[in-house]
């Protein structure tokens, strides 16, 4: 029974974890039909910016992480302004390959700059704390970083559900000549949403310090993960993208422990294979 | 009276350029192909780390130390220095074979050293093969790689067989000396060609003392988290536990074995993330108490290997602000077996060198045993490595019992009571 528990809370943990790092490519993907690339690397950057503040500063990323949120939120912004919006409008492509090349430039910055060792933070407020339900040991950093997603998850659904700002936003993803015509201001939108976008990812980044070690390939598998994540829920839709971070994380659980370790990614990507065939927008899509 | 003087000028010039390039060494370009990217970056930055301080030490006179080559500038007498192409294969096997391709084709290497990811090395030493050009293998362990009965490819390192044999008659001797109950075992190994033979291997050395094998834990390498990977083999509870694992990985295996608060009696780990330093920095504490089979160590070369030191300190140290490591040691050590092979052979010719390389013996003071010699199938059968086990920062030789420096801490101390 312990281990059907562990496996479960695990599921749910990573699941949640998925689903922050999934809502801002999400949102992005959603409102303006562009596919950041760079995703991971906005990951692996922001674990880098805690990182740094914590072994220089000593600062813990239980409270750096709101830097790395404003730090993404900036890098956001300034990735649409500088690159996306140069691309829209042009070739297919353009902003897919444009934002292709961001991340390798991430990356291999990273690489230059702080080498392709990894780094963990030690001696974190939340460093190797658990507690046990049920015979299960629950990993305290794992539980906060759920909390968190859960929270920011509420939030944005908030911002685009019920408030002005988040119409707007919908206006534009829906149709943006139209919100145009309606006075809104689409350009500050598109901004506005690569921002909340790279935020997101900055929130979780930050957070997965206190457990994750820092390393220029660390955002890999979680931005596949991320894509999967979103096309499962619907291209923006935010309910789907928890519903399918929750089923990706379950699945990878069970299977790892049930089936075998080993094919624990290969249950994960053939559930996405079956679910865009039988629904091509996701299971929550607009 | 100007016109006078550049010509006089230009004479001068001519005559030391052309006396220059009459005494200029000759360059042997050799191919080094490591993951410099990817998820084994770390330690393919060390091992070309390694590479380039053998380049250095040959083509630079080091009276001083007491090796082969260290006398002289460069290669026999000074006609041909060593130059070292880099190159990357991101742990990638398609990218190995297409950058052996390049390297032999378009750099015109002379040979390659490479690959450290076994998968890697498998594909780029058969492109060799086919070219009829030497590969030195410093630190792939997958047996495999001598049994293909190639010619031209060479390995420093113990395969995962001579290991495997080696954690097993250290378990046997637990048991028997040390009443240790020993009597299962698990397995976790990234499911690649390294980690599928090592896991193999040990299968193979395990039954020959009825070890009991009660889980078989593959898993992809640079996976988001080993959670279920771990919690299998917490719920099989094997007394021993053989790994193979590189960095990232086991590092988050570690960390994960202590999230769920789960230890063997014995973890036992084949080369990779156990024996990188700058994974075991980060670790700290927590790495404390896992064992491993190790061919160098500072605390071993202090003892047994001298002048390795004297080389580490001149040559790897400053590039990489770390000492050698077990992997990235072997990979320097064939440059040097190489150097030594063209030396004999009177130069850079692959046939020659190849007959030399098959037949001599060379001495190597970066070897724990002190010498290299290749058998028919390439594997240096003088390989050899010790187990040891990592305290504080610290690998402390706990088997064979000749190099022991110290008790082993057994069974490993519970995560509680660090």
């Amino acid at each position: 029974m312990s281990s059907f528990l562990q496996v479960l809370i695990d599921g749910i943990l990573s699941g949640l974890l998925y689903a922050l790092v999934a809502a801002g490519l999400s949102m992005i993907w959603g409102v303006m039909d562009v596919i950041n690339f760079a995703h991971g690397e906005f990951l692996m950057v922001a674990m880098y910016v805690c990182y740094w503040l914590g072994f220089i500063l000593g600062l813990d990323p239980l409270f750096t992480w709101i830097a790395s949120g404003i730090f993404l939120f900036v890098m956001g912004a300034l990735t649409y302004k500088f690159v996306i919006k140069h691309s829209l409008g042009k070739a297919a492509m353009a902003p897919l390959l444009a934002t292709f090349g961001l991340s390798m430039l991430l990356k291999n910055f990273c690489m230059n700059r702080f080498s392709p060792n990894f780094r963990l933070l030690s001696g974190t407020m939340l460093d190797g704390k658990t507690f046990e339900i049920g015979g299960a040991i629950v990993s305290v950093p794992q539980l906060v970083t759920g909390i968190f997603a859960l929270v920011i998850l509420a939030a944005l659904y908030w911002l685009i559900k019920k408030t002005r700002l988040g119409w707007a936003i919908q206006a534009t993803a829906m149709d943006k000549e139209a919100a145009e015509l309606m006075g809104i201001d689409t350009e500050k939108i598109y901004l506005l949403v690569f921002g909340i976008g790279g935020a997101c990812v900055g929130v979780a980044g930050g957070l997965m310090t206190t457990y994750l070690a820092v390393h220029p390939e660390v955002g890999a598998l979680f931005s596949l993960i991320a894509f999967v994540v979103v096309a499962l829920g619907g291209f923006g839709s935010i309910p789907g993208a928890l519903a399918a971070a929750l089923l990706i994380g379950l699945v990878e659980s069970f299977s790892g422990f049930y089936i075998a370790a080993v094919v624990k990614y290969v249950a994960v990507f053939a559930i996405y294979l079956i679910v865009i065939l039988v629904r091509p927008k996701g299971l929550f899509g607009w | 009276m100007k016109k006078r003087a550049v010509t006089v000028a230009m004479s001068v010039f001519c005559a030391a350029f052309l006396a220059t390039s009459a005494f200029a060494a000759e360059e042997i370009k050799i191919g080094a192909l490591f993951p410099l990217t990817g998820p084994a970056a770390v330690s393919g930055q060390n091992c070309i780390n390694s590479v380039l301080a053998a380049a250095d030490f040959i083509n630079e006179a080091n009276p001083e130390i007491n090796a082969p080559l260290a006398a002289g500038e460069g290669l026999l007498g000074g006609k041909y220095v060593i130059k070292i192409v880099q190159a990357d294969h991101q742990g990638k096997p398609d990218v190995a074979k297409s950058e052996a391709e390049r390297l032999y084709n378009q750099e015109k290497v002379f040979a390659i050293i490479g690959c450290y990811n076994s998968a890697a090395t498998k594909p780029a030493s058969a492109v060799a093969e086919r070219a009829k050009k030497i590969f030195l293998c410093g630190c792939s362990s997958s047996a495999e790689l001598t049994e293909r009965g190639y010619k031209y490819f060479f390995r420093h390192a113990p395969t995962d067989a001579i290991e495997s044999v080696e954690f097993v008659d250290y378990i046997d001797y637990l048991n028997k000396e040390k009443n240790a109950g020993i009597k299962t075992m698990g397995l976790i190994y990234e499911n690649t060609e390294f980690g599928k033979h090592a896991a193999a291997e040990a299968k193979k050395a395990a039954a020959k003392i009825n070890l009991e094998v009660v889980a078989d834990v593959p898993f992809n390498n640079g996976a988001t988290n080993l959670n279920s990977e771990v919690q299998k083999l917490k719920a099989a509870n094997p007394d021993a536990v053989f790994g193979a694992a590189l960095g990232g990985d086991y590092s988050l295996w570690v960390r994960t074995m202590k999230q769920l608060n789960w230890l063997p009696k014995i973890a036992l780990n084949y080369c990779t993330g156990y024996q990188n330093p700058a994974v075991q920095k980060e670790l700290a504490d927590d790495g404390n108490f896992f064992m491993g089979g190790m061919g160098y160590s500072p605390e071993l070369a202090a003892k047994f290997m001298p002048e390795a030191i004297k080389i580490q300190d001149k040559y790897y140290t400053p590039r990489s602000n770390q000492p050698f490591d077990s992997d990235s040691i072997q990979e320097a050590v064939m440059l040097m077996v190489l150097a030594q092979a063209i030396e004999k052979a009177g130069g850079p010719d692959t046939e020659k060198v190849l007959q030399v390389l098959k037949t001599e013996e060379f001495p190597s003071v970066m070897s724990l045993s002190g010498s290299v010699k290749f058998g028919e199938d390439g594997q240096n059968i003088k390989a050899l490595s010790v187990i040891t086990q990592l305290e504080s920062q610290k690998y402390n030789t706990v088997f064979p019992l000749k190099y022991k420096d110290a008790e082993p801490t057994f069974p490993m101390t519970p995560w509680d009571k660090r």
